[in-house]
C-alpha cells in the first residue's frame, strides 16, 4: 500500500463555482494520493457533482487551480483530464443511448489517443477483454438505450476502466447494482488502488462508504466542512458532518386524538417487480412516514397512489370513494397531491415565474366557470401562500430557477396546497434543502396536518420522521415489513429494521 | 423591489407582495419581444419614412400595409401557439389554401346554377370552408398527440398531403370567384383603417386572452415549459395538445378566408413562402421555439415590423430578395443579441449571489435582479 | 434450432438497424406490384430514368442526413447548393474561361464550405436552435445569389460541365435508355461518406453529438469543431449536389432547388434516420431517396395524376413516422417495468 507521505497525484485548491443564482462551490480544496480511495461524501446539492464535473474539465471553475503531480493546469478541457488519466464514471452514466455497448466502452479511450479512425470489429477484443476482465455479461453489439439500468451502469464502469486510468472519481456507482455484483466491484476498487490508482467514491451509503475509503472529504451546501482519515469516522459522526447538526431525535408530534374513520385506505396493493400485497391506512391530520432501502419499492408505492404508475391489482380508497388505477387527474380530483422527488424536472417549470408555478395545479379551481381566470382569486392565493410559506424572492414575478433549493421546495409545497389537498405525498421533501428550510418546511407540513390534511412523507431521513411522524412504515424488497406506532418510533430500531 | 423578509413587519410585506401581483397581473409577460419589436418598428418607420417620404408615407401604402398584414399575421399567431406547447405547425399554409379553395369551389358551383343563392349563402360558404381548417387541425393532433408522432414530423407530413390534396383538386390551376360579400368587406374600411386589419386585431386580442387568462392558455404555456411537470401537476397532454392543433387549424382556416378575401382566387400554391415567414414572425416576436414563452403582442409587431420592412423596401425600391436577406438578418441578429444577453446577465447574477454568500446576507434576495425586470418592478410598486 | 427461433435471431439483422430492411422490402413488392400491373414498368428504361431522377435528391439528402444524425435539421441546403453551382457558372461564364470539371467542382465546394462553416458557426458558437438558424441563413444566402450574383437564367454552360450533361455511362440506343455518368461522382460520394460515418472517428462522434451532446463533450470530443466541420462538410456536399442538378439540366437557373427543402427531409426521415439525432444511415437514407422516386415513377404510369405525388409521400411518412412512433410508445412501457425490477 502507499505511503501517507507520498506526493497528491491530484490537488484542488480554492475552487468556487457558480450557477445562475446558486453558489455550488464555494472554496473547496482537496487532494488525492495515489493508491487510496477517498471518499467524497455530502447530501444531494452538497456539490459533490459539480467539483467532479469541474476536476474532469466539463466545467470551468470562477476561481481556484486544479494540480496534477503538482503542476498547475489552467484551461481544463474532457479530453486533457482524460490524458492527464483522470476517469470519471458519472451519476446519470453519460453513455451514447444510440451506440453498441462495445462503442460506449472503447470510444473515449480513441479520442484521448487522438486517433482518426475506427474500427469497430477491432476495438471489439479491447471491450471484451475489460468485461471479462471484471467478470460481467454484457451484451457486447446491444445498443445502450435497450439495456437495464444496472447493465448500463457496468457499461460506464467498464468504459472508464477500459483506460488506464490514474484517477478514478465513481459517483454513485452502486445504486443500480446487485450485492454481488458491488462486492465485486469492491474486489476491483482494491485491484485498482494496490496498482496505485487514486480513487475517489462518491455515494450515500455511508455504510459502504465507510467500507472501502481511507480518507474522506465532506461537503455541505458547496462548503469543504470536514476532511482527514476515514478511521476517525463512523456512520454518525459522517451524518453530523454532512448535515451540519446532532442527530436530533426530539419528537414534536401532531395529537390525532380519537381515531375516527381513516382518510386513505390502500388494500393488497400489487405491482410485480416494485412492490406486493401493500395494504395501510391514514387518518385525517396524520403524517405518516414511509422509509426503507434505496429500490426497495417505497418510491414505487407512492407514485402508484399517485396514478404515475398503474397497479395490476388491490385498491386505494379516499373517504370510501376509489381511485381509478393510473390515473392522476383521478388522484388529483380525489384530493391528493404529489411532491416528487425530482423536484427539478417533475416538480417545477424553471423558467417560469413563482406566481405561475404556485398556481400551476389550480388553474381550474381559480376561473370562473371554468373559462375566465379570476385574476382577483389568482393574487389572493398567490400571495397568501408566498407569505405563509415565507418564500424568499425579489418578487413573485422572478423565474423558479433564480431560486435556493429550500425555496423551490417550498413552492412547490405552495403549488399543492393551492389547490387544498386533503392528503398530501411528499417524496424526500428535505433533500438538498439547507438545515434552516428544512425545519420550516417540517413546520409548515405539522400545520397542514392540524388542520386536517393527512400526510404522507417518504425519507432516507430517520431523524426527520423520527421528528414528525405519528407512525413510520418500513418498505424491504417492496413489501411492507415492519409499522412503527407513535410510542414505537426510535431512530435505532428504525434504521436496523431498514437495514436487515 | 425585492422584498426585505426580515426587516418588515408581516402586515407591510403583505401589502407589497399584494402590489407585486397585481403589478405582475397587469402587465403578464412584459418579455423580450415587446419592447424590442415596438423599437424595431419605430426605427424601421422612421427610415423608410426619411428615405422615401413620398412613396412609404402615402395613404395608400399604409393601408397596403395593414390590408396584408393580417393573414401572414394570423398564420404567424397560429404558428406562435403550436410553438408555446414546444412544437411547430409546417402544415398552416396548406390548410389556410385548403380552405381558401373549398370557399371558391363551392361558390363557382352554385353560382353557376343560382347566382342569387350563392351569394346569399356566402356566409355558410365561409362557415365550411373554416370546418376544414378545423378538420385538418384535428388530423394534426390526432397524429401528434394520440399516435405521438413529433410535432415537425407530422405536420411535414400533413402540408405534404393537404397540399397534395389542393393540387388535385385545383388541377394545379389557380380557381376564380368567391363570395362578393367578401370582397366587399376586404375592401371596406372604418376610419381609414381596414376591417381586415381591425379582424387581425380581434383575433389578437381573443388568442392573447385565450393564452393569458384561462385555464387552457396557462395550461399550454405550462405544457410547454417542462412536459414532465406538467404531467406531475395533473395536466393532461391530450387536451394540451387537441386544444392547440384545433385552434391553430381554425386560425389557418381563418387566414384562408382572407385569402380569397383580399383577392377572390385560390390556388395550391399560393403564399408558399409564408411557411418559413411566419416561423421568422414567430421567433422574432419572442416566441421560445422550445416552448413555453410566447407572447401575442410580441407578434403582432414582428408581423407589423416585416410589412414595414418590406414595403419600406419597395419604396426605395429595393427587390423582395434583399427583403429576404434582411429577414435572416434580423432574426439571427436577434437570436445572437438574446443569447449574449443571456450569457451576460447569469454572470451578472453570479456575481451578485457570490456577494450575498460573502456577507452571510440572505440567500435568493437579489437572484435574478436582471436590469429590466428590476426596472419595472420598481417603478410600478412605487 | 426450430425455424421459428431461427427466423427470430435473423428477423432483426434483415430488419437492420434503421429499418433498412422494411424499406427494402417495401421496394421489392412496389416492383413487383407494379411489373404485373404495367408491362412497361420493368424494362431498363424505367430503371435509368429513375436512377436519374435520383441522382440529386440523393447528394442532398446524404447532406441533410449528416445534419440530422448530429441532432440538427437544416433548411438551408437548397439555397447552398443553387449559390454555389450558380455562383460558379456565372463567373466561369463571366470570365470566359473554363477551369475544368475539377476546378469548377473545387470551387463550387469552396464556396459550399464557407456557406456552410456561417451555419456552423452560428449554431455551435452560440448554441442556437438549427431549424431557425438554417431557416434565416437560407433567406440570406437566397437573397445574396439573387441580389448580388444574379439572377438571370444561364443556358450556356462552360465546355467541361456540358460534356458532362450528355455524357452516358451505359447507353442503350435502341430502347433509348441511357444512365448518366454522374452516377458515378454520386456513387463515389455516398460510398466515402457511408465510410466515413462509420469508420471514422469524426463520423463515430456525429453519431455521439446526437445521441447525447453533453456525453460527447464529457467523452473529449470536440464538439464544437465537430460540428462547424460537419456544416462545412455539409455546404460542401450540397454544392456539389447542385453542380449536378445544373449538369442535368444544362442549364443554370438560380430560382431551382429552393423550395425542394422538405421533400429531401422527408425522404431521409422515411430513411429511418430519427428527427432527434443519432440514428440514420447512408443505406436507408438512399433507399427512402429511391422509394420516393419509385412511387412518383409508379404513379406516373399508372395513369395517377402527377398531383397525388406530393399527397402520396406524405402519406407515407405518416404511416412509417406513425409506426416509428408506436412502437417507440410500447417500448419505452416496456422498459419501465423493466428497471422497476431491477431496481
Amino acid at each position: 500500500m502507499a505511503e501517507r507521505n507520498e506526493a497528491p497525484v491530484l490537488e484542488v485548491r480554492g475552487i468556487v463555482k457558480v450557477f445562475g443564482g446558486v453558489t455550488a462551490l464555494d472554496g473547496v480544496s482537496m487532494s488525492l494520493l495515489p493508491g487510496r480511495v477517498h471518499c467524497l461524501a455530502g447530501e444531494n446539492g452538497s456539490g459533490k457533482s459539480t467539483l467532479i464535473k469541474i476536476i474532469s474539465g466539463v466545467d470551468t471553475p470562477d476561481a481556484g487551480e486544479i494540480l496534477i503531480d503538482g503542476e498547475a493546469m489552467s484551461g481544463m478541457t474532457p479530453a486533457r483530464a482524460l490524458r492527464a488519466g483522470i476517469q470519471v464514471i458519472y451519476q446519470d452514466f453519460s453513455l451514447f443511448p444510440n451506440l453498441t455497448v462495445a462503442e460506449n466502452i472503447v470510444l473515449p479511450a480513441a479520442i484521448a489517443s487522438r486517433k482518426k479512425l475506427f474500427n469497430r470489429a477491432r476495438s471489439r477484443p479491447g471491450a471484451q477483454r475489460i468485461v471479462d476482465e471484471l467478470g460481467l455479461t454484457l451484451d457486447l453489439d446491444a445498443d445502450v438505450e435497450k439495456l437495464s439500468v444496472a447493465d448500463r451502469q457496468l457499461t460506464a464502469i467498464c468504459r472508464a476502466l477500459v483506460q488506464d486510468a490514474r484517477i478514478l472519481f465513481m459517483d454513485e456507482p452502486t445504486t443500480a447494482l446487485t450485492h454481488s455484483e458491488v462486492a465485486r466491484l469492491f474486489g476491483l476498487v482494491r485491484k485498482l488502488q494496490e496498482r496505485g490508482v487514486a480513487i475517489v467514491f462518491v455515494s450515500h451509503k455511508l455504510d459502504e462508504v465507510l467500507e472501502v475509503s481511507h480518507d474522506i472529504t465532506v461537503l455541505r451546501s458547496g462548503q469543504l466542512v470536514a476532511s482527514g482519515d476515514a478511521r476517525e469516522y463512523s456512520v454518525q459522526s459522517l451524518t453530523v458532518a454532512m448535515t451540519g447538526r446532532d442527530v436530533d431525535t426530539t419528537r414534536l408530534v401532531n395529537d390525532l386524538g380519537k381515531r375516527g374513520a381513516p382518510l386513505l385506505e390502500v388494500s393488497r396493493l400489487d405491482l410485480p417487480g416494485a412492490f406486493t400485497d401493500i395494504s395501510f391506512d391514514l387518518a385525517p391530520g396524520e403524517i405518516l412516514g414511509i422509509t426503507g432501502l434505496l429500490g426497495s419499492g417505497r418510491g414505487e408505492i407512492v407514485e402508484a397512489l399517485f396514478g404515475l404508475l398503474k397497479p395490476e391489482s388491490g385498491t386505494v380508497t379516499v373517504n370510501g370513494a376509489a381511485l381509478r388505477p393510473g390515473s392522476i387527474r383521478s388522484s388529483i380530483s380525489a384530493g391528493i397531491g404529489y411532491v416528487p422527488e425530482d423536484r427539478l424536472t417533475q416538480g417545477l417549470f424553471l423558467e417560469k415565474s413563482i406566481a405561475d408555478n404556485i398556481i400551476a395545479g389550480s388553474l381550474d379551481s381559480h376561473a370562473r366557470g371554468k373559462v375566465v381566470l379570476s385574476q382577483k382569486r389568482i393574487a389572493e392565493t398567490i400571495s397568501t401562500l408566498f407569505t405563509r410559506l415565507r418564500i424568499k424572492a425579489p418578487s413573485v414575478a422572478a423565474p423558479v430557477r433564480s431560486l435556493s433549493g429550500g425555496n423551490a421546495q417550498r413552492v412547490v409545497l405552495a403549488k399543492w396546497l393551492a389547490t387544498k389537498p386533503k392528503i398530501l405525498i411528499l417524496n424526500g421533501p428535505t433533500v438538498g434543502v439547507d438545515v434552516g428550510s428544512k425545519n420550516e418546511i417540517l413546520t409548515i407540513l405539522r400545520d397542514a396536518a392540524r388542520e386536517g390534511m393527512g400526510v404522507i412523507m417518504i425519507s432516507d431521513d430517520v431523524p426527520e420522521l423520527v421528528s414528525i411522524c405519528n407512525r413510520v412504515l418500513i418498505v424491504r424488497r417492496g413489501s411492507l415489513v415492519a409499522e412503527f406506532d407513535s410510542e414505537q418510533i426510535e431512530a435505532q430500531r428504525i434504521q436496523e429494521v431498514m437495514a436487515a | 423591489m425585492p422584498i426585505r423578509t426580515h426587516q418588515s413587519a408581516a402586515g407591510q410585506v403583505n401589502s407589497r407582495i399584494d402590489n407585486t401581483v397585481r403589478t405582475w397581473i397587469s402587465h403578464i409577460h412584459v418579455d423580450r419581444g415587446i419592447g424590442r419589436m415596438l423599437v424595431l418598428l419605430v426605427i424601421a418607420f422612421a427610415l423608410f419614412a426619411v428615405l422615401n417620404p413620398r412613396v412609404f408615407m402615402n395613404p395608400l401604402n399604409l393601408q397596403n400595409i395593414m390590408v396584408s398584414a393580417p393573414e401572414v399575421g394570423i398564420l404567424a399567431i397560429a404558428m406562435t401557439l403550436a410553438m408555446l406547447t414546444g412544437g411547430i405547425d409546417l402544415s398552416l399554409v396548406s390548410i389556410a389554401n385548403l380552405t381558401a379553395i373549398t370557399i371558391s369551389t363551392m361558390y363557382t358551383g352554385l353560382v353557376g346554377s343560382d347566382p342569387a343563392l350563392a351569394e346569399s349563402l356566402g356566409g355558410v360558404i365561409v362557415l365550411v370552408g373554416i370546418a376544414v381548417g378545423v378538420l385538418a387541425g384535428l388530423i394534426n393532433a390526432f397524429l401528434i398527440s394520440t399516435v405521438g408522432i413529433t410535432p415537425i414530423l407530422a405536420t411535414l407530413a400533413t402540408m405534404q398531403i393537404f397540399n397534395g390534396i389542393a393540387i388535385v383538386w385545383t388541377g394545379g390551376k389557380t380557381l376564380y370567384g368567391a363570395p362578393q360579400a367578401l370582397s366587399a368587406v376586404g375592401k371596406s374600411t372604418v376610419a381609414g383603417v381596414p376591417v381586415l386589419f381591425l379582424l387581425f386585431l380581434v383575433v389578437a386580442i381573443v388568442i392573447g386572452l385565450l393564452v393569458n387568462r384561462t385555464p387552457f392558455g396557462r395550461k399550454t404555456q405550462l405544457q410547454g415549459a417542462n412536459p414532465t411537470a406538467a404531467r406531475f401537476s395533473g395536466i393532461r397532454s391530450a387536451s394540451v395538445l387537441y386544444g392547440t392543433y384545433l385552434t391553430t387549424g381554425l386560425l389557418g382556416g381563418l387566414a384562408g378566408v382572407l385569402f380569397v378575401t383580399r383577392n377572390p382566387t385560390a390556388s395550391a400554391d399560393y403564399g408558399t413562402s409564408y411557411v418559413l415567414l411566419v416561423i421568422v414572425i414567430a421567433v422574432l416576436g419572442g416566441t421560445n421555439p422550445m416552448g413555453g414563452f410566447a407572447t401575442v403582442t410580441g407578434v403582432v409587431l414582428a408581423t407589423l415590423v416585416l410589412q414595414v420592412v418590406q414595403s419600406g423596401f419597395n419604396a426605395i425600391r429595393l427587390s423582395s430578395y434583399e427583403y429576404s436577406i434582411a429577414q435572416g438578418v434580423i432574426l439571427i441578429g436577434v437570436m445572437v443579441f438574446d443569447q449574449l444577453r443571456f450569457r451576460r446577465r447569469t454572470r451578472y447574477v453570479a456575481s451578485t449571489q457570490t456577494r450575498n454568500i460573502a456577507s452571510m446576507s440572505n440567500v435568493g434576495e437579489d437572484a435574478d435582479e436582471t436590469p429590466d425586470t428590476a426596472g419595472a418592478d420598481s417603478v410600478e410598486t412605487k | 434450432m426450430t425455424l421459428a427461433q431461427r427466423m427470430k435471431t435473423l428477423a432483426p439483422r434483415l430488419v437492420g438497424a434503421n429499418n433498412e430492411g422494411v424499406l427494402a422490402i417495401i421496394i421489392v413488392v412496389l416492383i413487383i406490384v407494379m411489373s404485373l400491373l404495367s408491362p412497361s414498368f420493368f424494362t431498363v428504361h424505367t430503371l435509368f430514368s429513375i436512377v436519374r431522377s435520383a441522382l440529386v435528391p440523393s447528394i442532398l439528402a446524404i447532406a441533410v442526413l449528416l445534419v440530422i444524425i448530429s441532432g440538427g435539421i437544416d433548411v438551408s441546403f437548397a439555397a447552398i447548393a443553387i449559390f454555389a453551382a450558380y455562383t460558379t457558372v456565372h463567373l466561369a461564364q463571366q470570365g470566359q474561361f473554363d477551369p475544368g470539371i475539377i476546378g469548377i467542382l473545387l470551387f463550387a465546394c469552396a464556396i459550399g464550405a464557407v456557406l456552410g462553416f456561417v451555419n456552423g458557426a452560428v449554431i455551435a458558437r452560440f448554441r442556437l436552435p438549427t431549424l431557425i438558424v438554417t431557416l434565416a441563413t437560407q433567406g440570406i444566402f437566397r437573397g445574396i445569389l439573387l441580389v448580388y450574383i444574379g439572377s438571370r437564367y444561364i443556358a450556356q454552360l462552360p465546355d467541361s460541365m456540358a460534356g458532362l450533361s450528355t455524357a452516358n455511362l451505359i447507353a442503350i440506343d435502341s430502347s433509348r435508355s441511357y444512365l448518366p455518368l454522374l452516377v458515378v461522382p454520386v456513387a463515389v460520394i455516398v460510398l466515402i461518406v457511408a465510410w466515413m460515418l462509420r469508420r471514422t472517428m469524426f463520423g463515430r462522434g456525429i453519431y455521439a453529438i446526437g445521441g447525447d451532446t453533453e456525453a460527447a463533450r464529457r467523452a473529449g470530443f470536440p464538439v464544437v469543431r465537430f460540428q462547424i466541420i460537419l456544416y462545412m462538410m455539409v455546404g460542401a456536399i450540397a454544392a456539389i449536389g447542385g453542380l449536378i442538378h445544373v449538369i442535368l439540366n444544362r442549364n443554370a437557373n438560380p430560382q431551382d432547388i429552393v423550395g425542394t427543402e422538405l421533400d429531401v427531409i422527408a425522404a431521409v426521415v422515411l430513411g429511418g434516420a430519427s428527427i432527434f439525432g443519432g440514428r440514420g444511415s447512408v443505406l436507408g437514407t438512399v433507399l427512402g431517396v429511391v422509394l420516393v422516386q419509385l412511387i412518383n415513377n409508379s404513379l406516373l404510369l399508372m395513369g395517377v395524376p402527377t398531383a397525388w405525388q406530393r399527397a402520396a409521400v406524405g402519406l407515407l411518412l405518416v404511416v412509417g413516422v406513425g409506426i416509428q412512433a408506436l412502437s417507440a410508445r410500447r417500448a419505452s412501457r416496456r422498459t419501465f417495468v423493466l428497471d422497476t425490477v431491477e431496481a
